[in-house]
């Protein structure tokens, strides 16, 4: 059982470090203009991130929309 | 608050609390390894070397755990709280070299798997055989998820609250590396006082965040607020210091209201940046400046001065006979909102 828990873990992570190269070089300047010349300390930084999280950035890289911040003012502004 | 993400946005400040905290780390390493050799002669430089790093990253846990509350009671912790993340980040490192030391030494050369014989080794439900282990390991991938989405990349693309979220989970680790504390290295070394050194860190843990947030309520208790034709009365100008701020909780959340210049405005009091507390903050280079890492925001529109691009809701406000009156009902984040003049 905690073998398969792991090879599952082992597989995500597999994928996640595929997605995270080229979501660094193309992906993350297309989500956040930001990273348009991050620099290469950057894009080494959040690799592990983007590796563990790739579903997420994967959403985010395929989606159109900058997430924006969710709280109670912001929700009961004024439209 | 950086326009291209860096590795790291360093200053002078950062570069000197790095300097420290690593100073202090290697310190402590030379002196745990050299008082354990001295009092054990036969202990391995692999067994010095798991319990150095292993020590050191539990006490740079407290020291993370309690120095974002010792900061709301005292403001004299805010250069601490200012870099705590490099903290976590050396944290987690120190965590890892101790977990990667005790694999290579403990689970690695046979036919199983190490990674797995981490689970299997300790997996009884006795004292002795409890999986403590298994405890280290998943409190180091809680550490690892904090450490990896620690960069400014990662509030922005998650947004504050959801990576406020994601780091709670550092209680969830803390009470895990208890776990494998006492159930681990706790069962081979019975001197009370290794005891009595986790209990005193867990009250102190405890403790600090019980009292600010005793503190925190009655903050946001607040007194009875008067309501005349929509507007909230919040206090009298003279209650509030030159460039200084008023914290009320309205609509929810709390707003913090700015004097400045003969002006009055009031913004959301959560930064967008970690959500730290704008009105504890003081208005700088006519700005409000983040008391945390010091983001700032033009205190009539609620936006970063350009070419940043961060924004905060804002407030109608207007005064009385000397009474700032606040309209509950938030602006979108950056709009320009006229200050009360007085």
């Amino acid at each position: 059982m905690i073998e398969i828990g792991l090879g599952i873990i082992a597989l995500y992570l597999l994928v996640g470090i595929f997605i995270a190269i080229p979501f660094v070089f193309a992906g993350a300047k297309k989500v956040d203009p930001g990273a348009v010349e991050g620099t290469w300390g950057f894009k080494l930084l959040i690799i592990p991130g983007a590796a563990a999280l790739w579903p997420l950035i994967l959403k985010r890289w395929m989606g159109k929309a900058h997430p924006t911040e969710c709280s109670a003012h912001r929700r009961a502004a004024r439209r | 608050m950086s326009v291209s993400y860096q590795a790291v946005g360093w200053n002078a400040f950062k570069k000197k609390y790095d300097l420290l905290l690593w100073a202090g780390i290697l310190l402590y390493l030379a002196i745990f390894s050299a008082v354990g050799l001295a009092l054990n002669p036969a202990a391995t430089a692999e067994i010095l070397l798991i319990r150095a790093t292993g020590t050191a990253a539990i006490f740079l846990l407290h020291m993370i755990l309690c120095v974002g509350p010792a900061a709301r009671l005292d403001k004299r912790w805010l250069p601490v709280l200012y870099n705590r993340r490099h903290m976590g980040v050396s944290m987690f490192l120190l965590g890892l070299i101790h977990a990667v030391i005790v694999v290579l030494t403990y689970h690695a050369g046979a036919d199983l798997n190490p990674v797995l014989s981490i689970f299997v080794s300790d997996a009884g439900s006795t004292v002795g055989t409890f999986p403590f282990q298994a405890f280290g390991f998943l409190a180091l991938v809680i550490l690892f998820l904090m450490a990896a989405t620690s960069h400014d990349f990662w509030l922005a693309n998650l947004t504050a609250p959801v990576w406020k979220t994601l780091h709670m989970l550092v209680y969830v680790a803390y009470a895990f590396l208890i776990v494998h504390v006492v159930f681990g290295v706790l069962q081979s070394e019975t001197h009370p006082g290794y005891l009595a050194l986790l209990v005193v860190g867990f009250v102190l843990v405890t403790g600090l965040h019980l009292l600010s947030g005793a503190r925190e309520k009655a903050l946001d208790r607040g007194r009875d607020q008067d309501v005349a034709e929509g507007y909230v009365d919040v206090c009298h100008i003279d209650e509030i210091e030159d460039n200084r701020a008023r914290i009320v909780s309205l609509s929810g959340e709390r707003v913090a209201v700015f004097k400045y210049e003969g002006k009055i405005s009031v913004v959301s009091n959560a930064c967008q940046h970690q959500n730290g507390p704008l009105g504890e903050g003081k208005f700088v280079d006519g700005c409000i400046t983040c008391p945390w890492h010091g983001f700032q925001y033009l205190p009539e529109t609620g936006q970063s001065p350009p070419p940043f691009t961060e924004k905060i809701p804002t407030f109608n406000v207007k005064l009385e006979a000397g009474r700032i009156l606040v309209d509950p009902v938030p602006n979108p984040a950056g709009t320009r909102v006229e200050p009360a003049v007085f």
